[in-house]
This record gives C-alpha cells, structure tokens and sequence, in this order.
C-alpha cells in the first residue's frame, strides 16, 4: 500500500478524554503538609476508622459495592455465603494451581494473582458465576418447570463430563453436587433470602429427576442478585471470596520440598501423537477394508 | 541528598516534587504513537523500518534494550525461547496451563496464569537473579586473581560441604540437553567466547570433576548474555515470557476435553490431617 495513502487514511478519532478520574466511593482528605498524603479517608461517606472500629469485613464489602451498609439480613446473608464459598477445596482446579505455584516456588506474591486467574473459569469459576445471574435475571419471570423443559428440549447431554444444562447448574462429577445443595438450604432459611434464591430452588427441584443440582456458582449467583449485585459483579466477587482459601493452600506448600505434591512419573506418562494425516499403508488398508 | 521520609518531607514545601514534576505529563524514552503519522519504537518507525523487515524477537530486544540487536543475537534468544517450549503438563507452569484451561479460564488468564508461575526460585526466569549475582561475585574474585576453586569453596556453607552454587542443581535431572543445543548454535552463529562465557566453562569444569554436577541453562544463558552487555533488568525482561509456548500447548489441550478432567481427583485422594471436629465457640 502507498505510504502516503496510509498515513492519509488512519487518523485519531478526537476523543474528548476526562482530565480527571471520578468515583463516588473514596474521598481522601490531603494533610496540610503534603498534598499526596491523605489524612483521612472516607469510604461512601462513613471514615476508614469508624469502619473498622463498628463494621465487619463483608459489611464494609458490601458498602463498597453497593454504596451502602447492609440491612442485618443482608448482612448475615452475604456473611454465611462469604464464608460458605471461603475455600473451592484442594480438589478445585484454581486451589491445585495455588499448591502448584507454591510447591513451585513460585514467588509468594503470585500464589493468590495465579489462582484468581485460574478462579475467573466459566467452569466453577466467577466467569460462571456472572453467567448464572445472567441467566437467573433473564428467566425470573418465566415458570422454573418451563425453563427447565425448554433447556431439556433444546439441549442434549454431552457424550463425556459433566453438563451445565445452565451456568450455575448441572451436575459435577457426573452428579448432584451435595455441598452447594446443602449452602443452598443453609441460605433459604434465612430472612435475607429473596426471589434468586426462591426461583432458583424451584428450578432445581426441576432439574432433579435428571441428575442435575446446584453447583457453587449458581448459589453464590443467586445469592449475589438477592443482595443486589450487577452480574459483573458476580465474578469478582466470587473470586474474593474464595481467596482465602486458594492462599493458605499455597502458602501451605510454598516451604515445602517439591516432591511434596506427587509428579506422575513416566510410566504414567503417555506421550499419544495426534493424528494428522492419512499415511499410504493406512490408506491401503481403509481400502482393503471397506472396497 | 534529599531526606524522604515522611516527617522530613512534611517541614518542606518542595517534599512531593518528584511526583510533581511528573503530574500530569508521561515522560518516556520509547516512542510512542502519534495517529496517522507513525509509531516509533526508539528512533525507529514500527510500520516502515521494522514490520516485515526485522523479526520478532530483534524488535522484542529493541524495545527493552533501546538497541537494534544484530540478527544472530534474536535467532540465538529465539532458540533460548525454543529450548524453554517443553509442552509436558507436569512441569508447574505448564500445570497451571492445563488447569485454567480444564476450568475454562480465557487463554489470556490460563497462559499468563502459567507465565506468573514462572516467576520461580526453582525453575524459569525467576532463577536468573541469582546466577546473575553469582556470575558478578565470581568474575570480581576472578579479577583479583581468585581461582575458580577458591570462588566455589568459598560458596560452601561449611568446611568440607558441598558449595551452593546456582543453576548446578536442575528440577528433575541432572545435565541440561538445552546447553548442549545452545552451545551448538553459538558457535554455529559465530560467537566468540568472550570473559564471561570462560568463566562459566571453568566453573563447570570444575564442578564436573569435583562433584560430577553440569551446569543447567541458566548459567549458560545468563554468561552469554553478559558477555552481550546486557544488564540483570534487560535479561529478566527479554526472557520474562519465554515459557509461554509449554504453558499455550498444555493450556490448549486441556480446553479440548472436558472439564475439570485433569487428573481428577476423589474426596479421598486427599489426605486431611489436621485438627478433628470441634465445636465452635460463641
């Protein structure tokens, strides 16, 4: 292409950039000395110290999310699924990554970053997660029973793995998962619950006969949307809360030795080339076989 | 010199001019791109004068190094990265791949993911620190007129041990096929063997004949690159990313089955030895 042409044809879209970065939820106040430092730092309005004198952890979350404090059933809501989604267990992919970083020895400082990673999946992870409120959102207004024919109706389950007939839902490893049924039941009971939560349930129920449950993520979406939390929250937030666990699982392994996670050796160890093209004497033999 | 601490800077009025200075404005050294007109990578025009013209890797160390390498210099940083693609799903960061990918992570989180892992005291780019620093003590006791024996029992925790000396103990084997494949080329492109690269040779000799122990690339590696003239940052940076090719293949893979198949594992697989059950206090 002529040099001259190019240049004339890419030009800057103009733009009109903000000069400054906004948010509605910290103030700092600058000490009289020094402009840079902050004297006093206020979260929505509430000051830092007063939070964290007063308010829990989760509250002051929630606050940042939400631009406000709880209501206590909120309050105790999002403080039992926090703690009920505090660790995906050593088994979960993003926990694994975690004690694979730090029997690695990977620098301490990563342990959490590469686990979140692995964490943001569409398969049990916070990708799912806002997926299953999107999806909870889009269908509140629809009969549980007919969402679940209409998905039964359109979809099929796969030959192998497990099936999310909708993200949040389905079975794991081949059936109804027991702990998530069991947060579930723990958070229907209490008076935080809203309509997620209810539909959710019955959508279940529906799902049922065919070996589908709840699975993590579905409860912790519809649980994230009876507090009132965007889908885009859903992801981050699910992830926050199961940091602690992906870090101590890391940190357990980081002074470890590194045989101290196993490491198949090669007898377990299959090197199986892919197939990528039709040899001659596999081509004489098709034919042999099938002429 | 100024005192920058917090209490002496809050008696002066000029305490937060570094940050100041540079409020408001981007100061860089690089380039940049200027809409319509060009993009230009230290002096050079990325469109005109490198695209298509130069490759890859002679950009990549252009722009951590401000300098246009000669060809023979990326081919052999180009091989370095080939010799770090091993794709076998049991090396750590390679796991981390096949494990984002099993749990459907994007491939931008599952690669980088397993890239971060790399960042190891034990294997990859997160080892080049210290064989830098060895490399700096050992070359300056070498310039006084220290022997290599000297160097490396001098690296021994106590007399009669056998010295610490870095890059001498690779994860999983022992001798380091890369080496022999990077020797090779080195010479086939035509490199002379210059101050560091003896030293590391004599170390190895030394090592190989008192305690049977060849180096692993690192050394080799990061001798090289020295005798290049390049500095501790510059290294770290230009190799910082060289797992990736391992980590994408295993990452891939693991996306084309189904999930959460790698090496699953039953509740009992895992061994619980910590506290029994207990009550919980109110």
């Amino acid at each position: 292409m002529d040099e001259k042409y190019r240049k004339s044809t890419i030009k800057s879209r103009q733009e009109v950039f903000t000069d400054r970065v906004a948010t509605r939820i910290w103030n700092e106040t600058p000490s009289v000395n020094n402009p840079y430092i902050a004297e006093s730092c206020q979260c929505h309005g509430y000051d830092l110290h007063a939070l964290a004198h007063h308010k829990s952890f989760s509250d002051v979350i929630f606050l940042l999310q939400k631009g406000e404090l709880p209501t206590p059933p909120q309050s105790r809501l999002f403080e039992t699924l926090l703690i009920s989604m505090i660790n995906p267990g050593p088994r979960h992919p993003a926990t694994r990554a975690a004690m694979n970083a730090g029997v690695g020895k990977t620098n301490p400082a990563h342990i959490l970053p590469i686990s979140l990673s692995v964490m943001s999946g569409e398969h049990l992870g916070g990708g799912e997660v806002t997926a299953a409120m999107t999806f909870l959102r889009k269908h509140r207004n629809t009969v549980p029973q007919q969402v679940v024919d209409d998905l039964l109706k359109d979809n099929f389950r796969p030959d192998e793995g497990d099936w999310h007939i909708a993200p949040g839902f389905g079975s794991h490893y081949g059936g109804i998962d027991i702990v998530p049924t069991q947060i579930a039941e723990a958070l229907l009971k209490q008076p935080g619950k809203g309509a997620a939560l209810s539909w959710a349930k019955e959508f279940v129920t529906s799902l049922h006969p065919h070996s589908l449950g709840w699975l993590t993520t579905g409860v912790a979406a519809a649980a994230f949307l009876d507090l009132g939390f965007h889908p885009r929250a859903g992801a981050g937030l699910f992830q926050l809360a199961a940091a602690p666990g992906l870090l101590a699982h890391g940190l357990e392994l980081a002074n470890k030795p590194r045989t101290a996670l196993p490491f198949p050796d090669d007898e377990h160890y299959f090197y199986e080339k892919k197939k990528t093209a039709v040899t001659k004497d596999e081509r004489k033999k098709y034919d042999e076989q099938y002429r | 010199m100024t005192n920058n601490t917090d209490n002496a800077g809050a008696n002066k009025t000029n305490a937060y001019e570094t940050w100041d200075k540079q409020r408001g404005a981007i100061h860089t050294h690089i380039g940049g791109w200027e809409i319509g007109v060009s993009v230009t990578t230290y002096g050079h025009s990325l469109i005109d004068e490198l695209v298509g013209k130069k490759s890859y890797f002679e950009i990549l160390i252009l722009s951590i190094t401000g300098t246009l390498p000669e060809p023979r210099l990326a081919k052999w940083v180009e091989a370095l990265y080939s010799c770090m693609s091993f794709p076998d799903p049991r090396i750590w960061c390679n796991q981390i791949g096949t494990l984002a990918g099993t749990a459907r992570a994007s491939a931008v989180s599952g690669i980088t993911a397993g890239i971060q892992a790399s960042d190891s005291r034990m294997y990859g780019p997160g080892t080049l620190s210290d064989v830098y620093n060895f490399l700096s003590f050992a070359m300056e006791h070498r310039l006084k007129g220290a022997t290599v024996e000297g160097i490396i029992s001098s690296k021994s925790r106590h007399s009669g041990s056998q010295p610490v000396i870095p890059s001498f103990s690779r994860p999983l084997a022992s001798g380091d096929e890369r080496v022999i494949a990077l020797n090779t080329l080195t010479e086939e492109l035509g490199f002379k063997w210059e101050p560091y690269m003896v030293l590391v040779r004599d170390i190895e000799l030394y090592m190989l004949r008192k305690y049977n122990k060849s180096m692993s690339l690192p050394m080799f590696v990061v001798g090289f690159l020295r005798d290049q003239h390049w500095s501790l940052e510059q290294i770290q940076q230009v190799l910082s990313i060289m797992v990736t090719a391992g980590v994408a293949a295993c990452y891939s893979e693991a996306l084309e089955k189904p999930a959460e198949t790698f090496l699953p594992l039953r509740c009992t697989d895992i061994d619980y030895c910590g506290a029994g059950p207990r009550t919980v206090p109110i």
